[in-house]
């Protein structure tokens, strides 16, 4: 009785709830399109233009307004994304794999990996930069900064494939051992095929983690910055509408990257859901 | 175990078991060895560093490994420090409150009301969406919406509701702990949601039968059943609340200096001990917030 | 080798499922597979365990477990569910370590060394098959993958063999998850029997089919086993199967072996009041043995032969009694009065059930042959009779 009214109320107010969520992105999409170089960051908008998409790749005529320096910040975000990519993910399907034995200190073990996702990065980039100053060693986004990304993302991956094995019956595991298959071969010819799906779910947390992180990188990359850092950067000056265009472009880029893991996970998936179909047609 | 019954389980164990048994744990060990050492390595160290270093003596140009308090006596003997502090717990308390507030009925939106599969997962998908796009040009993206001549305030003065611009929505605290809410709330909207999907609907049926009205469903069988949810989420949005530095820096225009702020400037000077200082007082205001919430439900059990 | 069916067995497997059926299918491929048997020389105990120990805390799972195995042979593993018997077979596969013991394949001492060193096949309940491979890859996988690298013609025309042997012929390149329950089975047999382990461990490979299928699928693994003459050792929660199956059974009971015998010993002589009880074909009554009177809460029995037992315990089979109007001659022997309850046709047979005082059951097994059964009335009481020396005590 209530439900009939309370649910159209609830409806109207997740509208409102997704309006709150996108409205800021609406915005940004708008005044990316601003005229420039004089148009500011703000409505209303002087005059539609593609300005500061060119400006953005260095297609536009030189104007006060200086380029984003996303060149290289973007190869570097990139190159350490893959590289804590993979490193997360070995390190997260090997310890999940140790998780599935018991041993001793197994629990502190859980909750020293599960301190790296919850200790803010501000604290890890500021302990990193510490032992990286009085012991000498110089900060690099390839070096110390990496492994403050690895600390960050690693937990998530650990738990991605901890829920995997939860689900994961060992029986085919002992099967290939009993037909002569050692534990090695066994893993990567019948542990390994099966998990994948985890696997690819565990590298996309990693890497969205590590493209988008800023706060561990700031204090432990040294001087050349990532992309977010480079974004942080333009905090502090006046910002330009060739912000919000590069907003637009990352966020595209965002989506073409979860569309190629869509496609991946389908393809994993979709010949155990034809096979499935077809049985229960039979 | 203590050490004197992990002895009596070794002299009953029969001695030839023991190499098999070992060997067993062992490659467990071996594949939790390197997470273990670069946790230790990369996380562990780093952070007693932090405290170490807070109590080392800073000269305006370097800094010695001789131990000191001079560093936490400037801390709290600073107003602009002492007030920040405050600030950062006003902050945290505000966007958890708000962060539930909003998040809630769309969670009770999503997990109870929506029994259909995949309007349910379609609907926290389209929650989960914005979090591919850059976390700092989310938070530049509230600029023009809440700046003077933003675009709340074309849409209220267009509709007439108000003549003047509204001037207090940016570079205040209040569009610092709206940038907060919209960003953070989502993680208090997933938790409560997955638990109140678990709520079997035929114990709202039965309440319902028995004359209660849905406050009084909402308060005595849904709200506690949705407990843990609210707890993993209020831990979620505290960790990332108490550690942020950007959003403030934003959109506050300066005005709002969180613990993350005093940081990320005495770094930038490198007045390393004092950036320590405030790294500690933030670690242990974090332990003391996750400790707190765990004490309100036993996770292990709930989950 | 002949199936060892005797007298009595023969009684046993006619009302458990018509086995007289379960003549060898003849397989146009057993010139080859002759070869392959004749590899296996006959030879005594090709497998042992000595007082194997396993514990779980405090709760002993198997406790000094000491059997062997001939080659050639299919063995019967019975026991109700948390009697071990699973745990047994998988320390016998490696896949647990014994807290005491050996485990001998052949010669050679095999308690240390991993599971898959051990040439040791292993049938799961759940089939346990790759997923993500097609019934011919299910197949070849340990020729593929094992210890013994073997050329990828030789394990084409083995897998093709073996496929062909299980009756899955042209199947290969379908999915695994693409077959029926009874596919599966033999596809998961046949990646074992491919490897040509020297024994087999079943872990109720029946249980996840259909009684239909599981008949069939009985006199297939026969079948098989005989031609391959490859050794078995079965698992399994089910009597029937267990007796009609096995050419000798071992019944296991709370971790321990009960009893160790030919089929047909196990079922006219079991060897404790338990196992005549996961037989399921005795009527067993707890009571007093003072002498040779057995005392129980329904009256005094004398009994035929005694087996010794920590408990004592009368038994007497289904078949052997029968039931008549209280009011008729009483003409000696076993009588107790019990109240009738219902029947239940085994095609073979029908069971009727009785209830005597304080509620326990009674079966009454009367097989077709002897005649069309009797009318009972629900709910009257009848007289239930049988010779003294038909039963069992126990004690």
């Amino acid at each position: 009785m209530e439900s009939k009214v309370l649910k159209p109320i609830l409806a109207v107010y997740v509208g409102l709830f997704l309006l709150f969520l996108y409205g800021p992105f609406l915005v940004l999409g708008i005044l990316s399109f601003q005229q420039g170089p004089e148009g500011g960051p703000q409505f209303p908008i002087t005059e539609w233009s593609t300005f500061w998409y060119k400006h953005l790749f260095g297609l536009a005529p030189p104007s006060r307004v200086s380029p984003l320096p996303i060149g290289e910040a973007l190869f570097r975000s990139m190159t350490l994304a893959g590289m804590t990519m993979i490193t997360s993910t070995v390190l997260g399907v090997m310890s999940a794999q140790a998780f599935r034995k018991n041993f001793r200190g197994k629990s502190v073990i859980f909750y020293l990996i599960v301190l790296g996702m919850i200790v803010p990065g501000v604290l890890v980039g500021l302990g990193t930069a510490l032992v990286a100053t009085t012991t000498g060693i110089d900060r690099h986004w390839w070096s110390t900064a990496f492994a403050t990304h690895v600390v960050y993302t690693f937990p998530f991956a650990f738990l991605v494939m901890l829920a995997i094995f939860n689900r994961f019956d060992s029986s085919v595991e002992e099967a290939s051992w009993s037909l002569g298959v050692s534990p090695l071969k066994t893993f990567r010819k019948v542990t390994f095929p099966l998990i994948f799906p985890g696997v690819l779910s565990a590298m996309l947390f990693a890497f969205t983690l590590s493209y988008d992180e800023f706060s561990r990188t700031l204090f432990s990359s040294g001087r050349d910055q990532t992309l977010p850092l480079a974004i942080y950067g333009t905090f502090t000056v006046e910002i330009h509408p060739n912000v919000f265009a590069f907003g637009v472009l990352t966020t595209i880029f965002s989506f073409s990257l979860l569309a190629v893991y869509a496609i991946l996970m389908t393809l994993s998936v979709r010949r155990a859901k034809r096979v499935a179909i077809q049985e229960a047609i039979a | 175990m203590s050490v004197a019954d992990a002895q009596a389980t070794v002299t009953i164990v029969p001695a030839s078991t023991a190499p098999l048994v070992s060997r067993d744990s062992a490659s467990s060990y071996w594949l939790i060895a390197p997470a273990v050492i670069f946790m230790s390595l990369f996380l562990v160290i780093p952070i007693l560093m932090i405290v170490y270093v807070s109590f080392w003596t800073q000269t305006t140009f370097k800094i010695e490994a001789k131990l000191t308090l001079d560093s936490w006596q400037t801390f709290f003997a600073s107003d602009t420090y002492i007030t920040s502090l405050f600030t950062t717990v006003r902050i945290w308390l505000i966007v958890l409150v708000t962060t539930f507030v909003v998040g809630y009925p769309t969670a009770l939106f999503v997990g109870l009301f929506v029994r259909n599969k995949t309007l349910q997962t379609a609907l926290l998908v389209m929650c989960v969406i914005p979090f591919w796009t850059s976390f700092l040009i989310r938070v530049l993206a509230w600029r023009p919406m809440l700046g003077k001549e933003g675009a709340i305030n074309i849409i209220l003065q267009g509709l007439g509701i108000i003549q003047q611009p509204i001037e207090a929505l940016l570079f205040t605290e209040l569009s610092v702990i709206i940038g907060m809410t919209q960003i953070y709330v989502v993680f208090m909207v997933g938790p409560i949601a997955f638990m109140l999907g678990r709520i079997d609907p035929s114990l709202i049926e039965a309440a319902r039968d028995l004359g209660a009205d849905f406050w009084r469903i909402l308060r005595k069988i849904i709200f506690p059943l949705s407990l843990p949810g609210v707890v993993v989420g209020a831990i979620f949005v505290s960790v990332m609340v108490l550690g942020e530095f950007a959003t403030s820096a934003a959109l506050s225009g300066r005005k709002v200096n969180l613990l993350g702020n005093i940081i990320v400037t005495q770094v930038g000077s490198l007045k390393w001990a004092l950036a320590s200082v405030v790294g500690v007082i933030l670690t242990v205001i974090m332990g003391l917030v996750v400790a707190g919430l765990l004490r309100i439900v036993d996770l292990k059990k709930e989950l | 080798m002949t199936v060892p069916l005797h007298r009595d067995a023969l009684g046993v497997a006619r009302c458990f499922g018509n086995l007289h059926n379960s003549q060898r299918l003849r397989s146009p491929y057993i010139g080859a597979l002759d070869a392959l048997a004749g590899k296996m020389a006959v030879e005594a105990a090709i497998f042992s365990l000595d007082g194997v120990v396993k514990r779980y805390g405090a709760h002993t799972a198997l406790d000094s477990i000491t059997f062997s195995i001939k080659n050639n042979e299919y063995v019967s593993l019975l026991g109700p569910s948390g009697s071990g018997k699973t745990v047994l077979l998988r320390t016998i596969a490696g896949f647990e370590a014994p807290d005491a013991g050996t485990v001998h394949v052949g010669n050679h001492d095999k308690t240390r060394v991993p599971a898959h060193l051990r040439a040791i096949g292993f049938v799961f309940q759940n089939f346990a098959l790759f997923p993500h491979l097609s019934v011919f890859d299910n197949v070849a996988f340990g020729l593929r993958y094992g210890i013994m690298p073997i050329a990828e013609d030789a394990v084409r025309e083995r897998t093709l063999k073996m496929l062909d042997l299980v009756g899955l012929t042209g199947l290969g390149e379908r999915g695994v998850t693409q077959i029926s329950g009874g596919q599966k089975q033999r596809v998961a047999l046949a990646r074992t029997l491919v490897t040509e382990p020297k024994l087999v461990l079943l872990d109720e490979p029946l249980g996840a089919l259909d009684a239909n299928l599981r008949t069939r699928m009985r006199i297939e693994l026969r079948r098989i086993r005989e031609q391959l003459g490859v050794t078995f050792l079965h698992v399994t929660g089910s009597e029937t199967e267990a007796l009609a199956m096995g050419d000798r059974v071992i019944v296991l009971d709370q971790g321990r072996i009960a009893q160790i015998a030919k089929s047909d010993d196990v079922y006219n002589r079991p060897a404790s009041a338990n196992v005549a009880r996961f037989l399921n074909r005795y009527n067993v009554f707890d009571g007093v043995l003072e002498g040779d009177r057995f005392t129980s809460p329904y009256g005094q029995f004398g009994f035929g032969h005694r087996v010794p037992d920590r408990r004592s315990a009368y038994a007497i089979r289904y078949d052997r009694l029968a039931a008549r109007a209280s009011d008729g001659p009483q003409n000696g022997g076993a009588t107790l009065e019990a109240g009738y309850v219902a029947s239940e046709y085994l095609g073979s047979a029908v069971v009727h059930f009785f209830e005597a005082k304080g509620g326990k059951v009674i079966e009454v097994e009367h097989h077709l042959s002897n005649g069309p059964p009797a009318k009972y009335v629900a709910g009257a009481r009848y007289v239930l009779a049988w010779k003294p020396d038909d039963a069992i005590v126990f004690g």
